[in-house]
């Protein structure tokens, strides 16, 4: 079939045809793209003294200690890493549940309620909820774990419940919408083949949803690993805790130091002007970058999937 | 269309141009957080009597401020600890000039149940037995049996400084240890009076006897002082710091006025108000 155009639209499209938009396009991804390489060459660059200074033990040496020019941020690198496991544990399992009800089961006036309610929930300023846990999370883990006999209130494991509230409404909402992406025949195929609503559910949605859901998951991951306020106010800036055991939970509920909460405190005002710890903490900053950049590359890379999955079962069917 | 277009046009342009003009220049302080209270309360009577526009933060502390101020990010540093070396070689271009507005005294502060546990005093050796992480439960102190929850101060905070100097002498020989930070004062009072066994260190006006209690000190005799008025004046007790606004060179302009008021009768008051001694005190 060749493309006839009637006669006004082929005028139309002649005449309209600012050059302008492409050209302002074209900059606005220029100025984007340029910003983004610039920002990781200055972190590179500006990182080099670290590197010839503290090496590869940059990554896997535990002490940080700035006066004696002991830059090792692996206690940092453990406390991130606890902190956004305990999140994700958390937050997963119920977010999975609560898309299930908000995208299979809720009638449709309903679902825009709860969906749009849990998506005002994704844009609370961190700082608040990072208060909110200073009011509450902090007694709450004080008081509540008495028999484990923590230090004090703030400890890793605060940070990371604190984290899962704030990373479950992001988590929630995603996982809907891959589960509502999964065509409606799909499910009435099931129904017709005589699965209960409940299979269906487990059986045909949440499959051919699990890669969009484990993005989402990855995508909270990445908000989690970013997030400095509220981690900065309940882990307790201890450093260099690393016990010897990384899954004992005395060191769970004790006091530790994140790469984001080194950031957000005062040795960043005292690094300026001293070349070596400057690089250091931007050392520390260049490290998140790339924590974060891995953890929205692969959700990226797992929405692709999802996108492809559909198609494919169309084809063999 | 065209017009709308040359309109956005000119807007996009102009925004690039800094609008800095009409408005008057903005005096930015920076630093400490035991300062912070006297100069915030000065800056709001010169608003209004001289209109004058001052911005404070206390981002970092007193080293902070003294960094902000190297780096022209402010006008004047507040700071509860004197400049030293480390901060001149760093900044070797400015030209830092502190101006002392009063005097303030570090105390010792514990929670409730420590206070009432019976632990009212401490000797420099025991302090830097808890620093240390050697001594770690109250009752080696005369208290119940308790674990002692030792809350740091932040590098590069004044209160820190003053601990260290009494305990090791100077800064660069304090021992390097581990312990929960805490940053501002408020901070301190709010960690400690929540934990149990808890124990921290504060400007003076914070230790309120009431949510934190202020340990005395015992001097080698075996005396006890207390962080009051006539035994900071006399330089008897050990941890004082004088307070300082700085600037780079002589104070000129705002930063001038804001200093100068800050020397008169009223900003005297303002520093004896928020709990620290004027300057016509210590002499």
């Amino acid at each position: 079939m060749t493309e006839v155009l009637p006669p006004s639209v082929a005028s139309c499209a002649k005449v309209f045809r600012p050059r302008w938009i492409l050209w302002s396009c074209a900059l606005g991804v220029a100025v984007t793209v340029t910003s983004l390489l610039g920002a990781l060459a200055m972190l590179l660059w500006q990182s080099l003294p670290l590197l010839g200074h503290q090496g590869s033990s940059f990554v896997t040496a535990p002490e940080w200690y700035y006066p004696e020019k002991a830059f090792g941020a692996l206690a940092m690198i453990y406390g991130t890493t606890v902190v956004s496991l305990i999140a994700l544990v958390l937050a997963v399992p119920v977010a999975v549940g609560a898309s299930i009800l908000s995208a299979e089961y809720l009638p449709p006036g309903l679902r825009l309620v709860v969906k749009s309610g849990i998506e005002m929930l994704a844009g609370v300023p961190s700082v608040v909820y990072g208060l909110l846990g200073v009011l509450f999370l902090r007694e709450w883990v004080y008081h509540g774990l008495t028999a484990f006999d923590p230090i004090s209130g703030d400890s890793l494991f605060t940070a990371g419940l604190l984290l899962a509230v704030m990373i479950l409404p992001t988590i929630t909402t995603l996982s809907d919408d891959a589960l509502r992406s999964v065509p409606a025949s799909q499910r009435s195929a099931a129904r017709g083949l005589g699965l209960t609503r409940a299979e269906a559910v487990l059986h045909v949605a949440l499959p051919q949803a699990a890669p969009g859901i484990l993005a989402a998951s990855l995508l909270g991951l990445g908000r989690a690993l970013g997030e400095t306020v509220a981690v900065f106010l309940v882990v307790g800036r201890q450093d260099n805790q690393l016990p010897g055991n990384p899954f004992s939970p005395t060191a769970w509920i004790s006091p530790g130091q994140t790469l984001t909460s080194k950031l957000g405190g005062p040795e960043t005002h005292i690094a300026y002007g001293d070349p070596l710890h400057w690089s250091a903490i931007i050392g520390l900053a260049l490290l998140l970058l790339l924590l974060v950049g891995f953890c929205l590359a692969a959700a990226w890379g797992l929405e692709r999937v999802m996108k492809r999955t559909p198609m494919d079962t169309e084809s063999d069917s | 269309m065209k017009a709308a277009t040359l309109l956005l046009g000119v807007v996009v342009a102009a925004s690039f141009f800094p609008v800095a003009k009409a408005q008057k220049p903005t005096l930015r302080v920076s630093g400490s957080t035991t300062v912070h209270p006297v100069v915030s309360e000065a800056a709001e009577v010169l608003r209004k009597d001289k209109d004058l526009a001052i911005t404070i933060d206390t981002a970092g502390g007193s080293t902070g401020g003294i960094n902000g101020l190297g780096d022209r990010r402010a006008d004047v540093g507040m700071s509860s600890r004197p400049l030293n070396n480390a901060d001149r070689k760093k900044f070797p271009l400015v030209d830092f000039h502190a101006t002392s507005i009063g005097r303030d005294a570090v105390s010792i502060v514990v929670s409730k149940d420590v206070w009432e546990g019976g632990v009212k005093s401490l000797n420099a050796d025991q302090f830097r037995g808890i620093y240390e992480c050697k001594v770690t439960n109250w009752q080696e102190l005369g208290g119940e049996d308790c674990r002692i929850v030792f809350f740091n101060k932040e590098p590069g905070r004044g209160t820190w400084e003053v601990l260290v100097k009494w305990l090791y002498g100077n800064p660069e020989s304090a021992p390097r240890s581990n312990h929960p930070e805490v940053g501002a004062n408020e901070e301190v009072r709010s960690k400690v009076s929540g934990t149990r066994g808890a124990i921290s260190f504060v400007s003076t006006p914070w230790a309120d006897g009431q949510r934190v209690f202020a340990l005395g000190i015992q001097k080698d005799d075996g005396s006890v002082i207390g962080a009051t008025g006539p035994d900071i004046a006399s330089g008897d007790y050990p941890m004082t710091r004088p307070l300082f606004v700085i600037t780079n060179g002589e104070p000129a302009g705002a930063a001038k006025v804001l200093i100068d008021y800050l020397l008169s009768d009223a900003g005297q008051e303002l520093v004896a108000k928020h709990g620290y001694l004027r300057l016509a005190d210590l002499k």
